[in-house]
């Protein structure tokens, strides 16, 4: 059973489905769930916004496009526009420096961005898990809207 | 240029050129350690940016990964990834300590940064002179975590550009018994928009 879901992918499923997105650094995964229908979505994300000039490539590389177009497919697959709650885990800065470049300021950049998109789109945040500087492989069951956050040190996932 | 358009006698070069500045970094590798280093033939692999956690042997696979840019003429990032075995079997032969496990000290990531740097300059260096262009490595940055997240800032870099990423891979191995081999990956990711640098100049090598 494959369940993963890769960098610059976004997937929708129904519960009982649990959906994985592995191995995140700097880049941040957004897990969207509408609890009445059990229907949600997880994005693996690389970048804060699409650039407005330069062509596309696949949209779920972007955080901004890649939440609004993971909504539209929820509500094209059934899902309550109006009840959908997200939650947010990864963004890290996995290299600790003395200075502030802005590739390692890029996680937090991300973080932002997923948060601003929601409130644009009235998407309440559930929950996070994001910052410090760790990865991070997350499951998002899409039954319960659970999300449960590993890191490579810890012996016991995060639940959020 | 993008990645795909490139021929078998680019990629033929492209090895060949880092099949050079690789061996330059294994003599200085091998100095350090006081051990041979052997090195595998180098692969030029182009995949879309999201397969690369697993070109690297999964996502969660816990490494020790030191990035650099590339800075001068032409633009890319260096990667040079570690499991976590193999980085303290280095850091037992660099710094002859007993291995305590999993966590790195202040003066581990140093010295395991400076690998990585002596490592990218000799390799750059190499380069440079063959291509007779200017390429320098910046600082580097460390990071001992899964896989996947200690190489997605790279990844981000190139994903500005396009969703494909250009990876030139050489394997090498160090050490007398099979317990102790260190083992690592070195790669050269160019920037699509440089590559033309690569790859024009070697052509002008060739013919």
């Amino acid at each position: 059973m494959d369940n993963r879901v890769s960098i610059a992918q976004t997937r929708i499923g129904r519960g009982p489905e649990v959906l994985r997105a592995c191995g995140l650094g700097s880049c941040i995964a957004v897990g969207l769930f509408d609890p009445r229908n059990r229907i949600g979505g997880l994005g693996h994300m690389l970048l804060p916004s699409h650039p407005e000039d330069s062509p596309f490539g696949k949209a779920g590389k972007y955080v901004d496009i890649g939440i609004s177009g993971m909504v539209e497919e929820l509500v094209q697959a059934g899902a309550s526009r109006t009840g959908l709650v997200a939650k947010i885990a990864g963004g890290a800065n996995m290299f600790e420096t003395t200075y502030q470049t802005l590739i390692n300021s890029i996680g937090a950049r991300n973080a932002k961005s997923a948060r601003e998109t929601l409130a644009k789109l009235a998407i309440p945040l559930a929950g996070e898990e994001v910052g410090g500087n760790r990865g991070r492989t997350v499951e998002f069951d899409l039954a319960t809207g659970k999300m449960l956050v590993y890191c490579a040190r810890d012996e016991d996932p995060i639940l959020i | 240029m993008p990645f795909r358009e490139l021929s078998h006698i680019q990629l033929d070069a492209l090895k060949e050129i880092s099949n050079i500045g690789m061996g330059h970094a294994a003599t200085a590798l091998s100095q350090m350690i006081g051990q041979t280093v052997r090195l595998r033939v180098p692969q030029v692999t182009v995949t879309e940016i999201s397969q690369v956690p697993e070109h690297l042997g999964g996502a969660e696979q816990l490494m020790v990964g030191i990035t650099m840019q590339v800075l001068g003429d032409a633009r890319g990032s260096i990667m040079l990834l570690f499991p976590q075995e193999s980085a303290h079997r280095l850091l037992c032969s660099l710094l002859g300590h007993q291995d305590r496990g999993h966590t790195l000290s202040e003066v581990d990531i140093s010295a395991l940064k400076e690998v990585g740097n002596i490592l990218a300059s000799a390799y750059l260096n190499a380069l440079g002179n063959l291509l007779k262009k200017v390429l320098i490595p910046s600082v580097p940055l460390l990071a001992n975590d899964m896989a996947g997240a200690v190489v997605d800032n790279v990844l981000i870099e190139l994903s500005r550009s396009g969703d494909l990423a250009m990876m030139v891979e050489t394997d090498f191995s160090g050490g007398q018994n099979r317990e102790k081999t260190i083992r690592g990956h070195f790669f050269l990711l160019p920037d699509p928009a440089t590559l033309d640098i690569f790859v024009n100049l070697v052509g002008g090598l060739h013919g």
